[in-house]
């Protein structure tokens, strides 16, 4: 492995970045002919581009793992593609279930069942807060309250007819 | 006949998971070699490559097709690799201490036997280059692995890290003037 023999090569400024472009051969057209023209004839650019062939090469860590180790790589990876298949299957299920498309259908299907359990279940359901004793007197409650209203009608009654009467014995005499 | 990658995703999406462990085989060297860039150490590489093939995995429904598979898996690649970085770089063991890099060998072997001397050079060399490479900023380091480790065109390196050439042109050209200063004692 061939050491770097110098650093920090001073290019002109204005062709720097253009240089490591150059470099990786990702530089074309105009800007790869002015460089083309302008290297050989600059020994700060020379210099830097020659750095760059030497320095960055060095950077790159290889690493070639042995056939045992994509086997490995393979068996482990389809046990974590299984798991996460079994996670995404439930995870897939809740989700449909939470899609758009099912929100009306669940909508009316509560709606239908409020119903059915406030109209059915009113019937089936007898209210286990009160005694027989207190559902007669409930029930009888609202007949009172109608008897009590009728005797102050009597009343209003019998205060028009003495009015009435009263009216007639005056125009009497 | 050999299926194309388009092929193997419409068919992985339907639930064939042969057609996804195809995918994986033709990917996985390729995406090892990525994490290693970025995390120098081979178990390290390995469970990131893993998990990214998982990460595309479960969102495999969510690929619409707009780039090329190469082009979303490896931005998900380069995503879980950056999420590594910056997870290491908040746990305070894993600051770069000079003296425990000393007692850490290299997961790599060289390429051809070297000289005592060199080797002791390669060594220092090496564990510079990592410290370095580390303190890049996200966005440089990732630009000049994908180019320098990689040998990916700018294009290329634009769609993965989503952003415009001329962008990824100053990213690439920052890291290396970086990493040259850095380097510079080995003159």
């Amino acid at each position: 492995m061939a050491q770097p023999s110098r650093l920090m090569a001073n290019p002109c400024a204005a062709f720097e970045e253009d240089l490591v472009l150059m470099h990786y051969g990702d530089l074309s057209g105009t800007e790869l002919n002015a460089l083309q023209a302008h290297v050989p004839s600059c020994s700060g650019c020379s210099a830097y581009l020659e750095e760059l062939g030497k320095l960055l090469p060095l950077t790159v860590k290889t690493d070639e793992p042995s056939q045992d180790f994509w086997t490995h790589y393979n068996r482990e990876l389809r046990t974590k593609l299984d798991d996460a298949g079994a996670k995404k299957s439930w995870g897939e299920k809740i989700s449909e279930l939470l899609q758009v498309r099912w929100v009306p259908v669940f909508a009316t299907a509560a709606v239908i069942a409020l119903a059915l359990t406030f109209t059915i279940g009113k019937g089936i359901w007898p209210s286990k807060d009160n005694s027989p004793e207190d559902e007669a007197f409930m029930e009888m409650l609202p007949v009172a309250e109608n008897l009590d209203f009728f005797k102050s009608m009597d009343v209003l009654d019998d205060l028009d007819l003495l009015e009435f009467l009263g009216n007639q014995s005056n125009n009497n005499a | 006949m050999k299926s194309g990658d388009e092929e193997l995703v419409a068919l992985a999406q339907k639930g064939d998971r042969r057609a996804f462990e195809e995918l994986v085989d033709r990917h996985k060297q390729k995406a090892y070699h990525i994490a290693f860039d970025f995390a120098r150490d081979r178990e390290e590489a390995k469970d990131l490559s893993q998990d990214a093939f998982l990460k595309a995995f479960m969102n495999l429904k969510k690929f619409d097709g707009r780039s090329g598979f190469y082009t979303w898996f490896y931005r998900i690649l380069v995503n879980v690799c950056l999420d590594y970085k910056r997870r290491q770089k908040r746990a305070p063991s894993d600051e770069f201490d000079e003296t425990a890099m000393k007692q850490v060998e290299p997961s790599h072997q060289p390429a051809a036997p070297i000289a005592p001397d060199q080797h002791v050079w390669v060594g220092q060399f090496s564990r510079k280059v990592d410290h370095a490479l580390a303190a890049l900023p996200a966005k440089q380091r990732t630009a000049f692995i994908l180019k320098n480790h990689q040998g990916l065109s700018i294009r290329e390196i634009a769609a993965m890290m989503e952003t415009a050439e001329g962008t990824v042109k100053v990213h690439l050209h920052r890291a290396v003037t970086t990493l040259r200063r850095s380097l510079a004692e080995f003159a």
